[in-house]
């Protein structure tokens, strides 16, 4: 059997947050390329792909620390560690828990972390887009002691060199949340464009993502003012002409992003098109009360 | 099931659902494929290839990658001992490339290691000298008086012009339209592998995943300059094929590996090569000109196909003559005129693929007559129904049509089968199109039906003799029991061929246990493991091999019992096998079968199966080509969301011409898995290249459906002996493939009101974007 990576990579298997951060440091003092190792679902088949594994791997399941998730009062701390199988079901964290549900395939979603998304940063990521809606904390640890950063700065930044992330925060929810997402077949697919939309009742403000048309989850500013403008905020609803106007002007500041490269088979006309029906929809559902069932 | 019930052995023969011997194991993950073969001191090998559609190829400098510890071989064009090209039809593919590098993926070197990391760094340490050249990659431009020349031997694969009746000959009412079908893979589920074993006697030894040993052994010993005696191939675990592996493709470069080494070599592709290693199918750009009377006859069908073949011949002249011929679909059609051309360009080579040639001609004659059923007022059944094809009945080519052909009775079947009830408000949305990621909204979900019929040659055309030998033992096992052992050369992809022959041989020996002896070059070609053509041609082999040993065997007995020599001439007249006894049918004498075997010993015979001769196609497309057809027709049912352009098949009904069922659980599997495939051509199997080269070879890139993509299939077998056939079996594998894909689009076409011309189905083809349609779902 191949050993990924081949036989040169040295593997450190820590049991602490602060083990994991002194073997990485050590590996980036030394000048080594150091992965991290969570559950393995883009570093493994890169791996078996790619010519020269690392030089060193920092293998993290035994790091129970980063497989925890809490709630307080006002938030929500989720783990590095933690599988998008753990966060389906949360109750807590709709939003969350519907992006997490549509995550690759079940295999995929066992294995998978909150880390992995960060750290492989797919422009397209399902909990990207969902946590850049939310407007995520990203709490990052490192010999030099622990900072926190927002997802566009983490997306811009990157980690440093020797930072390891632990965990994300995002508000309680004070609303409904939802993640719509299409693809290529029924299930176990890629978003091709999705939509993050989270209601905040209490700051009476609705914030929504949308990837797959700009370079990374992008924020749909214009029509998140109008939403917040117009949604009736004593009752939290809004009538369904204002869903159609807000994907409207989700399509619309989505045109002027910057675009990702064109796909011959869904052309950016169509993916623009795409995200504002999903806005509307999204909007639709969190605050136009349309459920299953109503009529047409 | 209608017609002939079909069953002939007793529980465990012909016509029981007996299950497959390796399917525990397969489920289970514990069968070996031949990726997972390993030898101790084996090398890991592997290829490099063209990153360029086409380029001059200047030095290829090995030797820093010859340098490199753990390198034990590194072979090009340069090391390539015997004729340096091969191929199926037409040997014009270098094995490796040379001087030019005519698509993206083609090999250029080869090397062997002592594991598959070091092989991978020592492909990174090759310097090849390209010299990248403008790629030619429109067929269109391919086939134009005047083209460059993508080889010496030309760009025209192969052009046939049929003419049929009168041409000229015009109804009253005509539809005209042009189609276009992508490039499909086979992506089957264990990619490329060979294990190859150098032996004392300066041959070799591979056990390896292929469609055809015999093939193989042909192309690989032409290019080593061995003697085919030298080269011994033996079938390994094969995980799927659907023609993808009728090409040689990692073969010879293993084997020169093992030669230069003179150490056992595992030469395996990932996803990624496998992708780019080998044929997929051919792309195709249709016209269709289709007129009919006032009532619905159809007068004349005029069709052009134009088909990519890619960088080398592979398949393509019969892939063509397939789409040609079948262009017209299984109609009566007194007046056609049927060209096609296909063409060398620097894409990716093109080949066989489950259907071979007619899933493409079927989608656009299908289109077609939906069309024309709109146009005259008729329900798309109705107008099949009354044009369809009879036996009997004069095919484009001049063929009469032989029996069985339940065309009518399959369009009719399938329409008769129950609806699924209307997608209500109550559906959870994770069952409206997009599934679990609920994109799509009730209020905007828009559900369409659609049939399709078509029909499939069955085994090799054109005048091709693709015999099938097998061999049959009677023996004692140490016990003294009485048991069979079966030797035939077929390779087993997945089909089935293992569980048939055990049933045919069951039922024809009259012993319960059958041994099959590993598919090998030690014994005659069993042919290609394609065309629909192995239940017939290998399980005609096995059961004429063991009708041949019951034959010496009741002889021998007959003679022994001194019965008169009429009777051990034929000794079927008074003796036959039955629970383990030999029985005189007149005279009621038993003798136990352990005895007679122990008496003169084990029994043994040979048998070649041979089917009816066919004929070439003659300059106006004219002969008697195919062995004989078989007909299916799929009704699909689809819900659209109009807005998003998601696709969701909801239901699947097929009534398939199957002739008599050796297995119905089987046949049950190949039935379900052609609808599968062709449904993938319909709404996301598509390998996309641009300029030549291909963007998506990865399993996250070119979906295939699962199993929430495809509906439990609703299927009528339509049992009707073929004459010819052992049993009255018929081939099974292709005829889904060809009608599923049609199917779904007319469903689609009905939900959404538009004209679809290209598969697969694009979201974008199927939305308006010129207005944001009421996207809130009211």
């Amino acid at each position: 059997m191949t050993t990924p990576g081949g036989p040169s990579t040295v593997l450190h298997r820590p049991g602490t947050v602060g083990e994991a951060v002194a073997s990485l440091t050590a590996e980036v003092e030394a000048g080594r390329d150091v992965r991290l190792l969570a559950g393995g679902t883009d570093l493994v088949p890169a791996l078996r792909a790619g010519g020269r594994g690392p030089a060193a791997i920092v293998a993290l399941r035994r790091v129970l620390e980063l497989r925890v998730r809490g709630a307080s009062a006002d938030a929500l701390t989720v783990g590095a560690g933690v599988t998008y199988a753990d966060l389906a079901g949360w109750s807590l964290a709709p939003g969350l828990a519907a992006a997490s549900r549509v995550v690759g395939s079940v295999q995929i979603r066992n294995c998978g972390t909150v880390g992995g998304a960060l750290g492989s940063a797919n422009p397209r990521g399902d909990l990207l887009t969902f946590l850049a809606a939310a407007e995520a904390e990203i709490l990052l640890a490192s010999a030099r002691g622990a900072r926190t950063t927002d997802v566009d700065g983490f997306l811009r930044d990157g980690p440093e060199p020797g930072e390891l992330v632990t965990a994300v925060r995002v508000a309680r929810p004070s609303g409904p949340q939802t993640y719509l997402k299409i693809g290529g077949r029924q299930a176990a697919f890629p978003a091709l464009v999705s939509c993050a939309l989270l209601v905040d009742r209490v700051r009476e403000r609705v914030c929504c993502a949308v990837s797959g048309v700009a370079t990374g989850p992008w924020r749909v500013a214009a029509a998140e003012r109008l939403a917040g403008d117009e949604v009736d905020w004593s009752t939290g609803t809004a009538p369904l002409a204002l869903a159609r106007r807000f994907g409207e002007l989700a399509a619309g500041g989505l045109r002027a992003a910057p675009p990702l490269p064109e796909d011959p088979r869904h052309p950016a006309d169509y993916r623009v098109h795409a995200a504002g029906v999903l806005a509307a929809r999204a909007f639709a559902r969190c605050l136009a009360g349309v459920r299953r069932g109503d009529p047409a | 099931m209608t017609g002939r019930a079909g069953v002939v052995g007793g529980n465990r023969g012909v016509g029981s659902s007996e299950l497959r011997p390796d399917g525990a194991a397969k489920v289970g993950g514990a069968f070996a494929y031949a990726g997972d073969l390993r030898v101790p001191g084996m090398l890991h090998a592997r290829t490099l290839r063209s990153p360029h559609p086409r380029a001059r190829i200047g030095r290829v400098d090995t030797a820093a990658a010859r340098r490199l510890a753990g390198v034990l071989a590194v072979v090009t064009a340069a090391d390539v001992p015997g004729v340096a090209t091969y191929g199926l039809i037409s040997a014009d593919q270098p094995v490796f490339a040379a001087t030019e590098a005519r698509y993206a993926g083609e090999p250029v070197a080869a090397v062997a290691a002592v594991d598959a990391a070091t092989a991978r760094r020592a492909l990174a340490a090759i310097r090849v000298a390209y010299e990248p050249l403008p790629p030619l990659v429109d067929p269109g431009l391919a086939a134009e008086p005047g083209a460059e020349l993508v080889h010496p031997d030309g760009n025209i694969y192969r052009e046939i012009t049929l003419t049929h009746g009168n041409p000229s000959a015009e109804g009253p009412v005509a539809v005209e339209d042009s189609y276009f079908v992508g490039m499909q893979d086979q992506a089957f589920l264990a990619p490329e592998a060979a294990l190859v074993v150098p032996a004392a006697d300066g041959g070799l030894d591979l056990r390896l995943a292929t469609q055809w040993l015999h093939s193989d052994r042909e192309q690989i010993a032409a290019c080593l300059g061995l003697p085919e005696s030298l080269v011994r191939l033996e079938l390994a675990g094969v995980g799927g094929a659907f023609g993808g592996r009728e090409d040689v493709t990692l073969q010879i470069h293993g084997a020169l590996l093992a030669l230069a080494t003179g150490r056992p070599v595992r030469i395996a592709y990932d996803r990624v090569e496998s992708f780019l290693g080998h044929p997929h199918r051919h792309p195709a750009r249709m016209w269709f000109r289709h007129t009919a009377t006032a009532a619905g006859d159809l007068v004349s069908v005029h069709a052009r196909i134009l088909m990519d073949g890619g960088a080398y011949t592979s398949s393509s002249p019969a892939v063509l003559a397939n789409a040609v011929t079948h262009a017209a679909g299984p109609y009566r059609v007194p007046n056609a005129q049927l060209d096609g051309t296909v063409v060398r360009t620097n894409n990716p080579p093109c080949g066989a693929m489950r259907g071979f040639g007619v899933p493409q001609v079927a989608f656009g004659h299908e289109a077609q007559m939906d069309r024309l059923a709109d146009l005259l007022g008729l329900h798309p059944v109705a107008l099949r129904t009354r044009n369809a094809l009879r036996p009997g009945d004069v095919l484009p080519t001049g063929q009469i049509l032989g029996a069985p052909l339940p065309a009518r009775e399959a369009i009719e079947a399938v329409a008769a089968r129950p609806l699924p009830p209307p997608l209500t408000a109550a559906a959870p949305e994770t069952a409206l199109p997009g599934g679990r990621a609920t994109a799509a909204t009730h209020s905007r979900v828009r559900r369409g039906i659609g049939f399709a019929l078509g029909y499939k040659n069955l085994l090799f055309s054109e005048g091709f003799d693709d015999a099938s030998t097998a061999r049959a033992r009677l023996a004692l096992d140490s016990d003294g029991v009485p048991f069979g052992t079966v030797h035939s050369a077929c390779s087993e992809v997945g089909q089935g061929f293992v569980t048939v022959a055990g049933q045919i041989a069951r039922t024809e020996l009259g012993v319960e246990r059958i041994e099959l002896l590993p598919a090998d070059t030690g014994i005659g070609s069993a042919g290609s493991t394609s065309a629909s053509r192995q239940t017939w041609m290998s399980g005609g082999a096995v059961h004429g091999a063991c009708v041949a040993v019951v034959d010496r065997l009741l002889a021998r007995v007959a003679r022994s019992l001194g019965l008169p020599p009429e009777v051990v001439e034929s000794p079927r007249r008074s003796l036959v096998i039955d629970g383990g006894e030999i029985i005189g049918t007149e005279t009621g004498t038993r003798l136990p079968l352990a005895e007679a075997l122990a008496d003169g010993g084990p029994v043994e015979a040979e048998y070649t199966f041979h089917h009816r001769r066919t004929t070439a196609l003659d300059a106006r497309g004219q002969g008697d080509p195919h062995v004989a057809f078989a007909a299916a027709a799929h009704r699909a049912v689809v819900d659209v969301d109009l807005d998003l352009g998601l696709v969701r098949v909801v239901a699947m009904a097929l009534a398939q011409d199957c002739g008599t069922v050796i297995n119905p659980l089987s046949l049950r599997g190949q039935v379900e898995g052609g609808t599968a495939q062709g449904l993938g051509l319909a709404v996301m199997e598509e390998l996309v290249t641009v300029g030549g080269v291909v963007t998506n070879p990865t399993l996250h890139d070119y979906l295939l459906p699962t199993a929430a993509d495809v509906p439990a299939l609703d299927f009528v077998a339509l049992t009707y002996p073929q004459p010819g056939a052992p049993y009255g079996v018929k081939g099974v594998g292709e005829a889904p493939t060809c009608t599923a894909t049609a199917a779904v689009v007319a469903a689609i076409r009905d939900a959404v009101g538009r004209d679809l011309r290209r598969v697969p189905v694009r979201p974008v083809d199927l939305v308006d974007l010129s207005a944001l349609a009421d996207p809130a779902g009211r």
